[in-house]
This record gives C-alpha cells, sequence and structure tokens, in this order.
C-alpha cells in the first residue's frame, strides 16, 4: 500500500504521542484534517486549528473558515512529507 | 550565631556598595573612552583638513576595530561594506533571556553600533544554563542590566540601550521607531503578535525564533519591509501563523523545559539572519524567498527549512484589507491578551474538596490508608516523588479525555486504562491528587469524579493545595526546587 509520511513538531508530537508516521496515500489535502482527528481525538481543535501545515518542502493553507485557499484541489501523494508545525512562542 | 548573621548582612551591604560603585566607575570610564575616541577622530579630522593630505588615520575604522573585526572584515560576504553597516546600524532584541543573550552576545561582538534591549525580568537561578549573558552573581538583576554589563565587557564600541520593562502596546511603536532590524527574542503568543505587528505598521524588518523543548523555529519576517498592502513586501507571523494556540496549549519553559545549547542555536541564527538582512540592506540583491527554519535536536535531520509564502492576501496587520493600525495597537483596541486568550484560574474546586500540604504531611505521618496520585510528567516525577505514590501523568489522563464517550447513557462508565485498578476498587482508601503547582491536580480531581471515584461523595477526592511548591514551603524545605 502506498504511504505518505507525516511528521509532527512541538504539540503536534506532544499531542500525538510521536514525531513521525506513515499514513495511506493518496488522500487529499483538505481531508488532512479529519483523518487525523479520527486517530487523535480533541486534535483539530486543540492544536491543528493554529499549526502551519507543509507538504513537501512548501507552506500549504488549510485554513478552514470558508475562505479560498488556494489548496483545494492538492492531493498527498505516496512518498511525500507532511508537517504538522504548531507555533512555539516560547524562548 | 546573631554575631554572624548580622556580619554576613553588613558584609552584603558592603559588597552591594563596592558592586554599585564599581558600575559608576565602569560607566564613566566608558563614558571617558567614548569622549577620548571621539576627541582624537576630531584631531585627526582637523589635522587632515590642514594638510589636506590622505593619511592612514583618514581609515573609516580605527585602527582598534580592524584588529577586532577584521576576521569578519575578510569574508567576501561582509567585507569592509558590512562593517561599516553594522556601524551605523541600530537593532532592537526584546527579551533578554534564552534567545536574547546569545543573540545581542553575537551582535555586540561583531560590531553592530546601536543595540537596545527590552526586558523587565530580572535573572534567576534557573536562568543561567542557557541564558548566556547572565551570570551566576547578578541572580536579582534586572535582565537588562546583566546583560549589557557583559556585553560592555565584551565590546565597549556599541551604544547599549536598556529597556527596563517588558514591552507593552502602547510604548512598542515609540521604542521600535529608533531601531532599524527588531529580534523577536520573547517567551507568549501575544508578545509575538504586538512585535509582528508594530514591526510591520513602521516598516522595520523582524527576526523571529523561538525554542521549546528540543525544538526551535526561525523566520525572518517583513523583509522587504514594504508597506502594508505591498504585496512585495515579506510576510509577517500573522501570515504564517493566523491563529494563536489555544491559550491552555501553550507551554513556556518553566513547564516543558529547554536545554540550553537547542535554544542558544536559535539565538545564534537570529543574529546571524540579522547580520544578512543589515549588511544586505540598499543593494538590489535577490530577496532571499521567506522560509521557516525548524531545528529538531533529537531528530534525522535536525535541520528542514519550509518554503513560506508571500503576505497572506487578507492578513490583518500587512495586507491591503489591514484592520490593525499603529493607533489601534497603541490605544489597546487591538487587545493581544483577549486575541490570544488567557487560561482561566484554575480555582475551579471547592475548598472541602482541598488540603493544605500540612494538612497532609498530618494524614501521611499518622500512616492513615489512603492512595496518592502524582500527576507530573515522568520525567519530573523521576527526579523526586513521595513514598508510595502514584504517578499517572497529566499528559496521559488529557490524551484519553477525548475518546468518544459511551453512547448508550445507562451504560456504566468504563474505567480509562491509565486508572490502576486497586485505585479505582479499593474504595475505603482516600484518593489525594498532587502536581508540581497545584492546577493540574483540581483538573484530575474533577475528573476522577466524573468517573464516579468519589462514589456519590463518600470516599474523599481531593487535592493537595499549591502542589508541591506549597509542599516545599509548609512541610519539606528539602523538597528539590527544580
Amino acid at each position: 500500500m502506498s504511504t505518505f509520511q507525516i511528521h509532527y513538531f512541538a504539540s503536534a508530537s506532544t499531542y500525538t504521542g510521536r514525531n513521525t508516521e506513515s499514513l495511506p496515500a493518496p488522500l487529499p489535502l483538505s481531508s488532512l484534517f479529519d483523518t487525523l482527528e479520527a486517530k487523535y481525538p480533541g486534535i483539530k481543535e486543540k492544536v491543528l486549528s493554529s499549526c502551519s501545515i507543509s507538504l513537501g518542502d512548501e507552506y500549504v493553507d488549510l485554513v478552514s473558515d470558508g475562505e479560498k485557499s488556494g489548496n483545494e484541489g492538492l492531493l498527498i501523494q505516496g512518498g511525500d512529507e507532511v508537517a504538522i508545525i504548531p507555533p512555539v512562542s516560547s524562548g | 550565631m546573631e554575631d554572624l548573621e548580622t556580619r554576613c548582612a553588613s558584609l552584603r551591604t558592603e559588597i552591594a556598595a563596592a558592586e554599585a560603585q564599581l558600575t559608576k566607575l565602569k560607566r564613566e570610564l566608558h563614558e571617558a573612552e567614548g569622549a577620548a575616541l571621539r576627541a582624537q577622530s576630531q584631531k585627526t579630522a582637523s589635522a587632515n583638513a590642514t594638510t589636506g593630505q590622505r593619511t592612514k588615520s583618514k581609515w573609516p575604522l580605527h585602527g582598534e576595530e580592524y584588529r577586532r573585526y577584521g576576521r569578519q572584515m575578510i569574508v567576501p560576504q561582509f567585507g569592509l561594506q558590512g562593517q561599516l553597516k553594522l556601524r551605523d546600524a541600530k537593532v532592537l532584541i526584546v527579551g533578554a533571556g534564552g534567545l536574547g543573550c546569545p543573540a545581542a552576545l553575537y551582535l555586540a561582538g561583531a560590531g553592530v553600533g546601536t543595540i537596545g534591549l527590552v526586558d523587565g525580568d530580572t535573572v534567576e537561578a534557573s536562568n543561567l544554563h542557557r541564558q548566556v549573558l547572565h551570570r551566576s552573581r547578578n541572580v536579582g538583576k534586572l535582565k537588562v542590566d546583566s546583560a549589557i554589563e557583559y556585553l560592555r565587557e565584551l565590546n565597549p564600541h556599541p551604544t547599549y540601550i536598556a529597556h527596563q520593562a517588558h514591552l507593552t502596546p502602547r510604548e512598542a511603536p515609540d521604542i521600535f521607531k529608533d531601531y532599524d532590524l527588531i529580534l523577536d527574542c520573547t517567551d507568549n503568543p501575544a508578545t509575538r503578535y504586538l512585535i509582528s505587528d508594530t514591526a510591520v505598521l513602521l516598516g522595520k524588518p523582524l527576526v523571529s525564533a523561538s525554542a521549546l523543548r528540543t525544538e526551535g523555529q526561525l523566520m525572518v519576517l517583513n523583509n522587504p519591509p514594504q508597506p502594508p498592502g505591498d504585496k512585495t513586501g515579506g510576510p509577517c507571523y500573522r501570515c504564517v501563523f493566523p491563529k494563536p494556540p489555544p491559550a491552555n496549549s501553550v507551554t513556556s519553559c518553566a513547564d516543558g523545559g529547554i536545554l540550553g545549547p537547542v535554544v542558544g542555536t536559535m539565538g545564534v541564527l537570529q543574529a546571524s539572519e540579522a547580520i544578512k538582512v543589515l549588511t544586505s540592506a540598499g543593494e538590489s540583491v535577490e530577496a532571499t524567498p521567506p522560509s521557516l527554519l525548524i531545528f529538531s535536536a533529537y531528530s534525522s535531520p535536525q535541520f528542514r527549512t519550509i518554503k513560506l509564502r508571500s503576505r497572506r492576501p487578507n492578513c490583518a496587520v500587512c495586507s491591503a484589507e489591514a484592520t490593525v493600525t499603529l493607533e489601534s495597537v497603541r490605544s489597546g483596541s487591538m487587545d493581544y491578551v483577549f486575541f490570544c486568550g488567557t487560561v482561566d484560574p484554575a480555582d475551579i474546586l471547592s475548598p472541602e474538596e482541598r488540603i493544605s500540604p500540612s494538612e497532609y504531611g498530618n494524614v501521611d505521618s499518622a500512616g492513615a490508608q489512603r492512595h496518592i496520585i502524582d500527576v507530573r510528567e515522568k520525567v519530573q516525577f523521576d527526579i523526586c516523588s513521595l513514598e508510595n505514590s502514584i504517578n499517572i501523568p497529566m499528559s496521559t489522563i488529557l490524551a484519553s479525555a477525548y475518546s468518544a464517550p459511551t453512547l448508550d447513557a445507562d451504560e456504566p462508565k468504563r474505567l480509562p486504562s491509565w486508572l490502576p485498578p486497586e485505585v479505582a476498587h479499593e474504595s475505603n482508601k482516600p484518593i489525594y491528587v498532587v502536581c508540581r503547582q497545584g492546577n493540574d491536580s483540581q483538573t484530575v480531581v474533577r475528573k476522577l469524579k466524573e468517573l464516579g471515584l468519589d462514589h456519590g461523595g463518600e470516599r474523599p477526592v481531593v487535592d493537595i493545595k499549591g502542589g508541591f511548591r506549597s509542599w516545599r514551603e509548609q512541610v519539606d524545605p528539602d523538597w528539590p526546587d527544580y
């Protein structure tokens, strides 16, 4: 089965209890949050809502409040790398 | 004994007086040296004017500066021009902590002409492992003063400006306007948005970094610093993170921990980016595309770079649809604390549901039958714990808190897997819950009651008020103060 690799940083890695894992591909980018929510209940509200997301080495927009993000049709393919990047504010 | 204490007190007073005197003398020396340098250069300048000859003293830098900065001046990307640009530059570093210290150290060392530091905190012993400008003897001193004391010894040439208070929306624009570049070295979301907004509105590029535990983030924002609405300007903090994280998910270094070299790496990278921005300014170099650098010390690869987009078309600050203005920042109508949310005070339990550490100390020494649950993370439990206490980390409890509720309301509640069977079944024993500060313990008492462990109020389930912090104050002064 084809998979993509997803990396969790900061609070995303704390919430999921892991740094990285493989998920089944292909997956529409727009379904990413729901897929993660099903796997890690509560993650959407507590973590993902404020995160940056990257596909490959590019920032992608998943803002869900109805505006056009320009990434509506994107598909995560087998072999792709996705990163969940929460804002870290401490220092 | 009393004599000794009096002696110690008088020695402390003498030392404080001597230190104050020393600081005063150093400041006077610094001013005198500055005046001497200026007098010297005026003298040579007028001498040159009279003779009309080009002499060695017409070199743009002083002899000492060539020796001091030579190693960076012979780097092709930097050169004499780079040095002169740094000398003319004014950099504001907001936060004199784990990021600000290394950033300021390298920028002062490199010869940035004016360095401002903003911080209202004083140095604590728990800062010293990472905040490299502060020394043990400066515990208790204002961080900006402690930092500038070190920087002045490192390099007396720059002008150092101390802003001895936390950055506030009212003052931020007036402080920022005198600088060319801002470094965000702070530790909370509200201040990060304030710094980014102010930097955008005043047209200052911003080098932003953060760090927690083993990870860090770095971005150069608002670069180039075009006016709001100009699409060719660099994105701002809001473009990358338009929504602040939920307030109760924000972890500080005090709670989450931080490795010194991790935050040090991020601060040093900020200095490096600052030098790049300052020395390229004014040249028609191809703009470097904005990116987010993630450092993760325990991952492989350790560094990842994410290409960022240009300004967000509906950004509240830097787009044509901007709603945030300098006036709304200053007046407080852009309310950063409200925008980022606050954590409700944790006093969620009634007095009967709580017990003071000293009361628990009595229960403990009486040897009464009980369960004591410690909800700190395992790594903290391993540093110190009470005898016979059971460790159930808060993160474990929260992670299962969102599992789907049982659909059938009549079905008895299934107990979660993190709950040890003896706690569930030995219903004659009261349950005591303790944590580090006394907040999480209250949340867990609520949770245990929701699970029915108090048997409708028959079985005491209480939290230890103030956690181990109060335990140390009331019961055991030797309890490790980590």
